[in-house]
């Protein structure tokens, strides 16, 4: 401690150099400066302690309901990604759904309790009993952004294009069909070769959304250039890299109940200049505002916080098989960590969750050991458990294996300063653990394609997450499956998540569910860090914007409040 | 720039002999009290530098989760930590070691590729074409999709900045050496040389390369900071020095992210990137004076 | 005369072509393609194969360049892969936004950059100079990336002087549109003033002490006038080299500062292009970042010429 002091004592001519550096008073900088007068005064500072956030609780922003609001009005939401082609079947951008949601509806949607609701479908699906027979009711006396009537036939073209589009991101989604049919204008009926559980799920994501026949046949492939569909909102035009406008669509079914005149999504990929935007009044909405950034903002007067925890998760795939590239057969990897599931354990036991989320997220985020989110409708006990932190264990555990210490690792991450800090902190917490951590960032394009080619030891990228948790599984771990890039493969496992995508009973699924993450835990293909929680700022100006699990900010039933200062 | 004030000034004949100038640069430098405070600060610059891991109070990596954001003269953080609780004394210092390399590299690779071109360029007219053409492309070519490319290629790095950076700076590089070749082609020491029977080679490299290096340097002293600056640059966006290695530019897009919450952090990369320019600027102003009285105060490249 | 620029026009379309082809090889030599970079995490290989299909990317490279080449030369610069956006219609959106802050920037750079020369070279020895000399040397040592983050932070946020980003087209409202643009203008000016400082500064200095300047003196012309009819004139000619040299690197060069403003300038659409792969974006950018470079440069020649008829062509051939 002696040291300590003296060390501080030498850089006392540094604090007369602070004095010039005093910025002008305010509320943010006025604490440092009186914690500064302070250290002049009195020499060193004491080692200030942390203050930890309480746990954050879901909110997903109320309906307009009886609030006093005005009619019209402009509103502007700044966009934290630029979204790409506004086509719901060719579209792969998370954002995409964000300007969709306002124009674009869907079969069905979430509501705030996550259950899946009809939109445009007249009621959830009706499946026969060998669940091969998927029929769908259609609403009635609803007519698209153009005027055409919104019937079956529209709803089967637009089903189709998602299905069998060259270019299409929505096939997997749509499962093994074999056929879409529409024998009446009220019901559209999905014949499957086999079971498909998680089809009602994607119906309430890009793969339900409905597009104008008439814009599809003029349009064609450009389609998400002039995009047509149903929605309380209409495309109006968009600018690169700057911005998307919608403007009311008086055509709308539901018109009485919208509000606004206009929305802008004005694109600003910055987490800092969204912050700043929202305090300037510049926008009323911006979504993806980082933990570090919520603290300060809701200190701000006029301005509040939704949050809903995502369904997707960040973790570390480590690669068990995946030589000539995914898609390829696997080959063993001869490394303790790609052969090893002991080693593999011991990475998952090193790695401080808590701490690190607490550190690098400001406690915003929160830890994940599953891919199943626990607010998820499939979620239990056995796929919410999470082995402890156990640094102890992970040494027993590596030196079982017979793995020298400080065993060397590389990781590769993203270069967004999110995964970098996030990786720099685990690298700290596995070292406990009897690892040493290398981290190599890689740009995002690149890193996609290492993962592809499978020229990595571990690798960390997140997933957005779906509302079925068999997006959230098979997708990345069943055997020969096309994002199953850590090439690892488990009889086991496989026919886990096999039974539990045929199986159509939510309870009967969250119980297999259940065992599969077991499997994955004990065997570690992916090591599930953390899970986001998607955190959008609103102006106290504006009221009913929602945003559900699925992170999607809906900006439809948005309006000015009556009461509150212009926007 | 630089070269615009060269060419313009090339008319003049009358040469200095080479070791004169230097001794005579010598004095002048000393006498210039902005050179000497230049020099000064340089001098504490580069000792911080090199002297990094002897005065950093502990590794610039090390992360202390219970000790984030520690204000300045925090006791054991005497500039106080960052958002992971790293001393940002530490990584300060290691950063400024970082800079430097990163300046160093890139003036080498300009003067490795430029110099022999530049020289080419002047002395045989039929490859000037060539050369100039290249440079030109070099010139016109935006230099961020240079480095963003060998980023992705080679992942980004230390080594990677300073490719790129050394590459930006080698056409301003051939365009001062060749303009010095040709003007030193036509004086009468490299004539009486030629009537001699010198090889070209013998030439360039005893006659023309040891005059022209007054000019070498200056334009040497033109890429440093500009290096460092340029470091900072890429590294902020993320296409330069990669995490976990210190950087001040890293430094600083990192604080960018907290700066709401407090604004130390962002504070001291800054200044330290300031004060190693401020030392070449201030160095090389003077260096420049001395050597080449014509071009006094003139030319750099931002 | 004509047969120069001639020359200088066969050597810049030269140029182009190189630029063209080191481009287009370059980008592809890069991992990852624009298939593999917009499927992002819902990578589905056959999607990928027949999105690769849609844009030609299975051809060879030799027939992808020249068809692009071929297209390129009648002025169809392709679509976005990522949004399907004409290239045309983005460079149209973004290089004006560039350019409108290249030449407020420039602007602001000769003002106080020409003035605070002209002061330093006048009050040689005398306290001006040495505040002219000590702020350009702070404003070429201080990164402006920080200190554009810091004027966001204190002017932006907390005085609420300028708007922490946006752009607004001068040409819709004139006054909203050049306000917005001032603080990304002023910050990125200083670097450039700094520049102009010191070269104003050195030219004016050789002119005052040059024979012809001391006998205009001594024949009793005012200390002003000998300042403005020979020092500026004389110096004019270093203001538009320096000029030209500093724009054209701006056209490329200001996306950090567009980055911290959120100003859709090309800059940026360079960087998200090559983040995205998105070939014909990059291609596209990459010549007119280019060729706008060798036009400045062009024009820059042109001008010397019209400056200062003493600058033989001929000696310029560079």
């Amino acid at each position: 401690m002696a040291n300590r002091y003296f060390r501080c004592l030498k850089f006392l001519w540094f604090r007369r150099f602070l004095r010039f550096l005093r910025f002008p008073r305010s509320r943010m900088v006025g604490a440092p400066a009186a914690v500064l007068a302070a250290a002049v005064l009195s020499g060193c500072v004491p080692v200030q302690p942390v203050s930890t956030s309480a746990r954050h609780e879901d909110a997903y922003g109320s309906p307009v309901g009886s609030r006093p609001v005005r009619a019209g009005g402009h509103l502007t939401m700044g966009l934290s990604s630029e979204p790409d082609r506004l086509d719901p079947t060719t579209s792969s951008s998370l954002y995409t759904r964000y300007v969709m949601s306002a124009i674009c509806e869907k079969l069905y949607d979430l509501d705030a309790e996550g259950r899946i609701v009809p939109q445009l479908a007249a009621g959830l699906p009706d499946v026969s009993a060998d669940g091969r027979t998927v029929t769908i009711p259609v609403r009635d006396g609803i007519v698209f952004a153009d005027g055409t009537r919104f019937d079956a036939a529209a709803v089967r073209t637009s089903l189709l294009r998602h299905l069998t589009l060259p270019t299409s991101q929505r096939t997997p989604e749509m499962g093994p069909v074999r056929s879409i049919e529409a024998p009446d204008a009220h019901h559209v009926v999905l014949r499957y070769r086999s079971p498909f559980a998680p089809i009602t799920a994607a119906l309430a994501d890009r793969a339900g959304m409905i597009m104008s026949p008439r814009a599809l046949a003029a349009e064609g492939d450009d389609f998400g250039d002039r995009p047509v569909c149903v929605g309380p909102f209409t495309f109006v035009e968009r600018v690169p890299q700057t911005s998307i406008t919608v403007a009311r669509d008086p055509r709308y079914y539901g018109a009485a109940d919208v509000r606004l005149d206009r929305i802008t999504y004005r694109i600003m990929p910055d987490a800092n200049i969204r912050a700043a935007n929202l305090r300037s009044g510049d926008i009323q909405v911006a979504d993806t505002i980082s933990p570090q950034d919520v603290d300060a903002l809701l200190r701000e007067p006029g301005l509040r916080l939704l949050q809903s925890g995502s369904l997707g998760y960040s973790g570390i795939t480590v690669n068990t098989g995946n030589v000539d590239g995914v898609g390829s057969p696997t080959r063993r990897i001869d490394t303790p960590m790609g052969s090893d599931a002991r080693v593999r354990a011991a990475f998952a036991a090193s790695i401080d969750r808590a701490t690190l989320v607490n550190t690098v997220f400001n406690n915003w985020f929160e830890p994940a050991c599953s891919p199943i989110a626990p607010h998820s409708a499939y979620a239990s006990a056995a796929s919410s458990a999470c082995p402890a932190f156990d640094p102890e264990r992970s040494r027993r555990l590596l030196a079982r294996a017979g793995v020298r210490t400080p065993y060397r690792v590389t990781l590769q991450v993203t270069n967004s300063q999110d995964q970098v800090r996030f990786a720099q902190a685990l690298q700290a917490s596995v070292a406990e653990g009897g690892f040493d951590l290398r981290i190599v960032p890689v740009e995002y394009s690149t890193l996609l394609d290492v993962q592809k080619r499978g020229n990595f030891e571990l690798l960390m990228l997140g997933w957005s997450g779906r509302i079925d948790p068999d997006a959230n599984t098979a997708r990345f771990l069943a055997t020969g499956s096309a994002g199953n890039y850590g090439g690892f493969s488990s009889a086991r496992l496989d026919d886990l998540l096999d039974r539990a995508a045929r199986t159509t009973d939510t309870a009967d699924r969250t119980e297999l569910y259940g065992r599969a993450v077991a499997v994955l835990q004990s065997q570690n293909p992916i090591v599930y860090t953390y899970r986001q929680r998607n955190l959008t700022v609103v102006s106290d100006a504006v009221a009913g914007v929602r945003v559900y699990s699925d992170g999607v900010v809906r900006l439809g039933g948005a309006a000015f409040r009556a009461d509150g200062k212009e926007g | 720039m630089t070269t615009a004030a060269a060419a313009t000034a090339a008319p003049d004949g009358a040469l200095p002999g080479p070791g004169r100038t230097h001794g005579r640069a010598l004095r002048t430098l000393v006498r210039n009290p902005m050179g000497v405070a230049g020099g000064i600060l340089l001098l504490i610059v580069v000792l911080a530098g090199v002297l990094a891991p002897l005065l950093a109070p502990g590794p610039p990596t090390e992360v202390h989760f219970s000790t984030p954001f520690q204000q300045p003269a925090t006791v054991g953080f005497p500039l106080g930590t960052d958002d992971l609780g790293r001393d940002i004394l530490s990584r300060v210092l290691y950063g400024t070691r970082a800079s430097l390399e990163v300046g160093v590299l890139s003036v080498l690779l300009a003067v490795v590729a430029g110099v022999p071109l530049g020289l080419l360029a002047g002395y045989w007219r039929w490859l000037d074409a060539l050369v100039s053409r290249l440079a030109d492309l070099m010139l016109a070519f935006p230099f961020l999709i240079l480095a963003v490319g060998l980023a992705a290629i080679n992942g980004g790095g230390l080594g990677n900045a300073a490719i790129a950076l050394g590459i930006a700076n080698v056409p301003a590089m051939i365009r001062v050496v060749r303009a010095e070749t040709l003007r030193l082609a036509e004086a009468d020491f490299v004539l009486a040389a030629h009537a001699m029977d010198a090889g070209p080679l013998r030439v360039l490299g005893r006659h023309i390369l040891p005059n022209a290096l007054s000019a070498i340097i200056v334009q040497a002293t033109l890429v440093m900071p500009a290096a460092v600056l340029g470091e900072a640059v890429l590294s902020f966006l993320g296409l330069g020095i990669q995490p976990p290695d210190p950087s001040l530019g890293i430094m600083l897009s990192d604080a960018q992210n907290y700066l709401l919450r407090t604004p130390w952090p962002g504070v001291f990369p800054g200044l330290a990137i300031a004060l190693i320019c401020l030392g070449f600027n201030l160095f090389g102003d003077a260096l420049r004076d001395a050597l080449d009285p014509r071009t006094s105060g003139s030319g750099e490249r931002s | 005369m004509a047969r120069h620029l001639l020359h200088r026009l066969w050597q810049s379309a030269l140029t182009l072509v190189l630029a063209s082809i080191v481009v287009f090889a370059g980008i592809r030599a890069l991992p990852g393609d624009p298939a593999t970079a917009m499927a992002g995490e819902e990578a589905d290989p056959a999607t990928i194969q027949a999105v690769r299909a849609r844009l030609g990317l299975d051809q060879p490279l030799p027939v992808q360049y020249l068809k692009f080449a071929g297209r390129a030369l009648t002025g169809d610069l392709g679509v976005s892969t990522r949004t399907g956006t004409p290239v045309g219609e983005l460079i149209r959106a973004t290089l004006p936004v560039t350019v409108q802050l290249a030449v407020y920037a420039m602007a602001v750079a000769v003002l106080a950059g020409t003035t605070a020369g002209v002061l330093a070279a006048v009050f040689r020895g005398r306290w001006p100079e040495w505040a002219a000399n000590a702020l350009s040397l702070t404003a070429l040592s201080v990164p402006t990336f920080w200190l554009g983050i810091l004027a966001v932070l204190y002017l932006s946020v907390h005085l609420g002087w300028f708007p922490a980003s946006g752009y607004v087209s001068p040409f819709d409202h004139p006054v909203r549109g050049l306000y917005y643009l001032t603080l990304p203008a002023l910050i990125l000016g200083l670097t450039h003033s700094a520049v102009l400082q010191r070269q104003t500064r050195a030219s004016m200095t050789g002119t005052l002490s040059a024979d012809f300047v001391r006998t205009a003196r001594a024949k009793g012309l005012g200390g002003t006038a000998v300042v403005f009819r020979y020092g500026l004139r004389n110096s004019l000619i270093v203001v538009v080299t320096v000029v030209g040299l500093q724009l054209g690197g701006l056209i490329g060069g200001a996306v950090v500062t567009e980055r911290i403003f959120t100003l859709p300038g090309i800059g940026k659409l360079t960087l998200d292009s090559v983040f995205t792969r998105d070939y014909p974006v990059v291609q596209a950018v990459v010549l007119v970042i280019t060729a706008s470079y060798i036009v400045i440069n062009l024009l820059v020649d042109v001008l010397y010429t019209v400056i200062d008829p003493r600058i033989r062509v001929s000696g310029r051939s560079r």
